[in-house]
């Protein structure tokens, strides 16, 4: 009896089946350390974690696996070292590496009962979500951001589509909007000013900008690029030669680096040279502020009172001559680090850079201050470091409650998947409303129009040395599928074929770069009914000689795309594509008029009922910002 | 030419506490931080689950400042199936001591003790709950201690928890003080925005009137430029003159007002279409509603410590005292102050914030000096309400919130090992809870049924003792969990139902047959899983009552009002207010 005395009097015969069973857990983070301890106490019998990412001080107020002395060690290993001692009977298997790489293939995703995703990456979710599609492992996907959250069960639709109870709930749109939509189409916002100042940087380093084109442009990024196109002849010898001369500016100063005028140099091509010249663009100022530079002799006379420990001040919004002079300290302490680091810098190495992280002061203070300055020039209300840090870092919130009560509600759906009791399985909301704090509903089928759920997967075993393009299109697609003329092969690099693109057809996959573990769509161009995205896993496989070199293992009935559904409000607020988790709160009921979150019905005293196309847009605009990964 | 660039000295960035608590900052602010690290939790136990210990951690690791864990037991091997904060090669040594000791290492910044003894001893000291600052009570609990502790928590106005965690199910109660108001409350941001378009004030319907000086005949950009506000207020003038000064006011109505706001657009300029039409089409819906007091405010200004304030009065009360005054003055709150964003000109959209921010700052004041009269008032100059209070409060007064506490009635036993759920009280019966429960318990969604089930675990895990009999030891007082030993399956069961039936008839007289069926199958759940928990659902409502927690100590968000059970095997929570009128005698 003992330590499994509990656990198995509340689960019974499931009880067998977890400890027998094989789960790999992806990413070790906020959730992934709460999730971790509860599947090591429950017992799971072999437990695989994947993370990338190392341990960080603003971890610790919630991975609670981690310590001070932690930091900057691999998360997965950590993990696995700590938790580990508290159920001798688990089989803990750590692996310091990206989820992506090849060696996570769909073999391996296979060979587990269930994947756990616990992720912060938006990107590497994706990839998860469909590795375990075209491995046909059940997935359950976990999300937080402050006090929200989310949790639910992602399996493969079963062949029979009439069976609907066994099937698929859909992953969330994610969006990443800014928290505050820009005032101003066109006009220089906090926002994008701030992500003007993270191209800055470029100075630094070469290494997430344009610079090494030549092409970068000092102060400016794509968000506000077109400004500086905008009312230009753009004839391209002109233009070209505006960038060569733009470019050996820059090279100017950042040779001046370590030298008394850098911060002048620098202040004055970014604060008052550009902009004069922006100004100079009279068409783009007729109805507008025209942005007013700044004169780096007068703000610095106005600064010599300032301490330079204002930095440490994130809370308060500072004035002109202290962003000036967290600008100037800023770029000095960030100069002297390039300094070392290259001094240290080993012939041949890839030479050294700094990049923009939110938690690396000497970087923060400087976007800060820089953004801050330029806000200024455009007559924009100014921000906190604080506030700053939180926009230039895409900083979610996140806290230990949420994260304990995402984790503890991941291993009860795994109870349910593990019985393979997807009719229970719930996907099951966090909010901080206390009317309810959290709500549940049932799994939903895909949605046939959308990209990650409402499609057909399959594997196709491939003799990649032999098998060409055109084995794929016409022997497996036109002929054993039915595909008729209008369709496309997609990868993520471009398409591959279209009735207009045929050159490839006679292309070996290895010549395509289709290689075992990758992924190619088909889309169904024609007019009439054309069915839903098909997804190709392809594994790789030396076939013999004398037999066709693309193999089709199993049978699959691809479903037609649904017209447009109709007047079915309901379904387009449930499904989880419409609205961010933020405005999901409260009890699900079945009529049109509760799909509004509470707080987002229009005040009326029952008399009115919304009309559908209303409440699709109250939700819309409602959704702003809600992002719902915990950051790290 | 005088370059300052200052000598390098050592630089510091934000201290690393504050780069540790730095994603929590984000939602509770310094402010609830402070508090937080004020706070000193007390959690009493004396069953196997894990639920309060993983509650201690959820508040260790955002930095509570003291925590002390009192607990008699030792650690036995079936506690590291449940529990990650004991080892099992801890076996025989207090458990208290053990998790202590592990949960300190979370966070060095905290400061925990334990105390290996049974509470019911240490209460005999009457001064033993005085340094705590919330409470959190993990059934199984002797009702002599649970009713002692309740009482002192509702006299002495320390929030107090009450936790169960039992397999698949659990439940907590939050009993508050008699009066517990909430500032900042945290409303969802596009709810909050007050923009005054139905009663402008002066100098708003100056600047609309500027700004949309003869429109028809701006050019194209301005014309596409003119701020939304503006416009919905120029449109609201024409309303108002063909309509006898009324605003829109019905569905209908905004309907048409809506329509009449979209023939302004121009569709055949180059974009085909203006964004700030739409922007005023759309927020049609949203924003002509009068501003009306919600209940919550109204329920504020009519308490009695509004109305009457005295020395002592808290300074929550003078301040929502003078906001009173502001409405019944002026018949609205002070203005927030806030304009969302929109399409404009930068200047025009600076000059409206401008307009709005200024406005909020006159009312402001105008609070404030109420404030500072009735502190004159009252002979309480000398310890004055800083003005960033007031600021803030009428900033928030829309959205404040005051939460009645609710005592913890214990349900006692009899000498028969009958429940007892109804307690004299002289001039008083059992009245509007009882409505509502009923309502609930014929509610087949609801989890009533299984918070019944807790409440007889209760009884049934509490011997036969009198409760002012001198308590030897925890151990003595409570009986085994129903279903501890295979043996006893069949009679706990038994005995479980009866004492949840006996329950119910308190609370429902007619057929109760079908909710008394619902209660059986609880009741053969609990008993199955013998008293014990199951690690993640300890975990989850360990999550959920620290976040409960948390918005109690910082006294913002809203917190559970005042009970949640949760049923793991239905995935689903039901929230309810439990009321001490529930548990008087009929």
């Amino acid at each position: 009896m003992g330590r499994e005395r509990y656990p198995k009097q509340s689960l019974g015969s499931l009880y067998g089946r977890i400890k027998e069973s094989r789960i790999l857990m992806v990413g070790a983070g906020g959730i992934g350390c709460e999730l971790l301890k509860d599947l090591v106490l429950t017992g799971f019998g072999e437990i695989h974690l994947v993370d990338l990412d190392t341990i960080d001080l603003s971890n610790l107020n919630r991975q609670f696996l981690f310590r001070h002395e932690h930091i900057k060690k691999s998360k997965a290993m950590v993990a696995k070292e700590v938790a580990g001692r508290f159920n001798p009977n688990v089989k803990l298997e750590a692996y310091h590496a990206n989820i992506k790489d090849s060696m996570f293939n769909i073999n391996w995703f296979q060979s587990f009962n269930l994947v756990f995703n616990a992720l912060d990456n938006l990107e590497a979710r994706r990839h998860v979500n469909k590795m375990c599609l075209a491995a046909d492992v059940p997935l359950i996907e976990s999300g937080t951001t402050g006090f929200n959250g989310q949790v639910q069960v992602i399996r493969k639709l079963t062949t029979d589509r009439a069976e609907q109870s066994a099937t698929i709930a859909i992953r969330r749109k994610l969006r990443r909007l800014s928290p505050s939509a820009p005032y101003e189409a066109h006009q220089v916002n906090p926002y994008t000013a701030l992500f003007g100042q993270r191209a800055i940087f470029s100075p630094f380093g070469r290494g997430n900008s344009r610079l090494t084109d030549g092409s970068e442009i000092f102060g400016t990024s794509e968000d506000d690029a077109p400004e500086l196109d905008h009312g230009e002849d753009s004839e391209n010898s002109r233009e070209i030669e505006k960038l060569k001369q733009e470019a050996q500016a820059l090279k100017l100063i950042r040779q001046s680096m370590g030298s008394p005028d850098f911060a002048r140099k620098v202040f004055e091509k970014i604060f008052s040279e550009d902009i004069l010249r922006l100004r100079s663009m009279e068409d783009m100022w007729k109805s507008r502020r025209a942005p007013e530079p700044l004169d780096f002799d007068k703000v610095s006379r106005q600064a010599s009172e300032v301490d330079i420990s204002v930095a440490q001040k994130d809370q308060i919004t500072w004035s002109l001559p202290e962003d000036f002079v967290v600008f100037s300290d800023s770029l000095r302490r960030l100069s002297i680090r390039l300094h070392d680091a290259q001094a240290k810098a080993t012939d041949g190495g890839a030479p050294p850079v700094l990049t923009f992280d939110k938690d690396d002061d000497d970087t923060l203070d400087f976007v800060a201050a820089s953004a801050n300055l330029r806000s200024l020039i455009f007559g924009i209300e100014t921000k906190s470091k604080f506030d700053i840090k939180q926009m230039a870092g895409n900083i979610i919130p996140a806290i230990a409650t949420t994260n304990a009560m995402v984790a503890g509600l991941c291993v009860l759906q795994a109870f349910k998947v593990m019985r393979n009791d997807y009719t229970s399985a719930r996907m099951v909301f966090l909010a901080k409303s206390a009317d309810r704090v959290l709500s549940s509903e049932p799994l939903r089928p895909p949605k046939q129009d959308c990209a990650v759920c409402g499609v057909a997967q399959t594997r196709l075993v491939v003799d990649t040395s032999r098998a060409t393009l055109n084995d794929l299109v016409e022997d497996l697609l036109r002929l054993k599928l039915g595909y008729g003329e209008e369709f496309s092969v997609n990868n993520e690099v471009g398409t591959l074929y279209d009735p207009e693109l045929d050159d490839n057809l006679k292309k070996k996959f290895s010549d395509l770069g289709i290689k075992g573990d990758s992924f190619l769509t088909v889309i169904d161009e024609e007019e009439e009914n054309p069915r839903v995205n098909l997804v190709l896993s392809i594994s790789e496989k030396s076939l013999p000689v004398d037999s066709k070199p693309i193999v089709h293992p199993e049978s699959i009935d691809i479903a037609r795309r649904a017209r447009k559904p109709l007047a079915l409000p309901e379904d387009a607020l449930t499904n989880g594509h419409a609205n961010g988790i933020g405005s999901v709160t409260g009890k699900r009921k079945r009529s049109a008029e509760d799909m509004v979150p509470e707080d987002e019905q229009p005040k009326k005293k029952g008399k009115v009922v919304a009309k559908g196309d209303d409440l699709i847009v109250l939700d819309d605009d409602t959704s702003n910002g809600v992002i719902e990964i915990d950051d790290d | 030419m005088e370059t300052t660039l200052p000598a390098p000295p050592h630089i510091q960035g934000p201290s690393s506490k504050e780069k540790k608590y730095d994603r929590q900052l984000r939602l509770w602010a310094a402010s609830g931080q402070a508090s937080l690290e004020d706070a000193h939790v007390l959690l009493v136990q004396a069953g196997p689950s894990a639920v309060g210990i993983e509650a201690l951690k959820n508040l260790i690791l955002p930095g509570v400042g003291q925590y002390t864990i009192v607990d008699p037991c030792e650690v036995m091997e079936e506690d590291a199936g449940v529990n990650f904060f004991v080892e099992e090669d801890c076996v025989g040594q207090p458990r208290a001591k053990v998790s202590c000791e592990m949960l300190q290492e979370l966070n060095p910044d905290v400061k925990g003790r334990y105390i290996a003894q049974p509470v019911e001893a240490l209460l005999r000291d009457p001064e033993f709950l005085s340094p705590y600052t919330l409470i959190l009570l993990v059934s199984p609990i002797s009702s002599l201690a649970l009713k002692t502790i309740a009482t002192y928590a509702w006299e002495q106005h320390v929030p107090l928890f009450h936790i169960h965690s039992l397999g698949f199910y659990s439940h907590f109660t939050v009993c508050l003080p008699p009066s517990f108001p909430v500032v900042e409350t945290h409303p969802d941001p596009t709810t909050t925005t007050d923009l005054r378009l139905t009663n402008p004030w002066p100098e708003l319907s100056a600047l609309a009137k500027e700004k949309t000086d003869g429109l028809e005949r701006m050019n194209d950009h301005d014309h596409g430029h003119v701020p939304c506000v503006l416009l919905l207020l120029h449109y609201l003038e024409a309303w108002k003159q063909k309509n006898d000064g009324r605003v829109p006011a019905t569905y209908r109505e905004k309907q048409d007002f809506r329509k009449a706001v979209e023939r302004g657009a121009r569709i055949y300029n180059a974009e085909g279409g203006e964004e700030n039409y739409e922007e005023a089409a759309k927020a049609v819906l949203k924003s002509l509603n009068p501003t009306t007091l919600s209940r919550h405010l109204r329920e504020i200004f009519q308490a009695k410590e509004c109305t009457t304030l005295t020395k002592d009065s808290p300074r929550f009360w003078v301040i929502a005292s003078a906001i009173k005054t502001f409405e019944s003055r002026h018949h609205v709150l002070p203005l927030p102050g806030s304009v969302p964003d929109m399409k404009a000109k930068s200047a025009d959209y600076i000059r409206l914030q401008n307009v709005y921010k200024a406005k909020a700052r006159r009312d402001a004041a105008e609070v404030l000096a109420t404030v500072r009269a009735q502190e004159q008032a009252l002979g309480r100059t000398d310890n004055p309400i800083s003005e960033a209070e007031v600021e803030n409060f009428c900033k928030e007064a829309a959205f404040v919130r005051l939460f009645r506490g609710e005592p913890l009635q214990v349900v006692s036993i009899d000498g028969n090992g009958n429940p007892i759920v109804g307690h004299e009280e002289p001039g008083s019966e059992c009245s509007d809870g009882l409505k509502s429960i009923r309502l609930a318990l014929e509610d087949t969604e609801s989890l009533m049924p299984l918070y019944i089930t807790f409440l007889a675990y209760d009884v049934f895990t509490n011997r036969d003792v009198p409760l002012d009999s001198d308590p030897a030891g925890a151990s003595t007082l409570l009986h085994p969990a129903p279903g501890h030993a295979d043996s006893s399956v069949h009679g706990d069961e038994h005995k479980l139902l009866r004492i949840a039936l006996s329950i119910l008839s308190h609370w429902y007289t007619g057929d109760s047959s079908e909710i008394g069926s619902r209660i059986s199958d609880f009741v053969r759940e609990i008993v199955r899983f013998g008293g014990g928990d199951l690690h993640n659902i300890s975990a989850l409502t360990g999550g959920m009552v620290a976040q409960e927690a948390i918005k109690v100590i910082t006294r913002q968000y809203v917190p559970a009002d005042n009970t949640v059970v949760f049923d793991g095997i239905r995935s689903k929570v039901w929230v309810f207010r439990r009321t001490a009128g529930m548990f008087r005698r009929r």
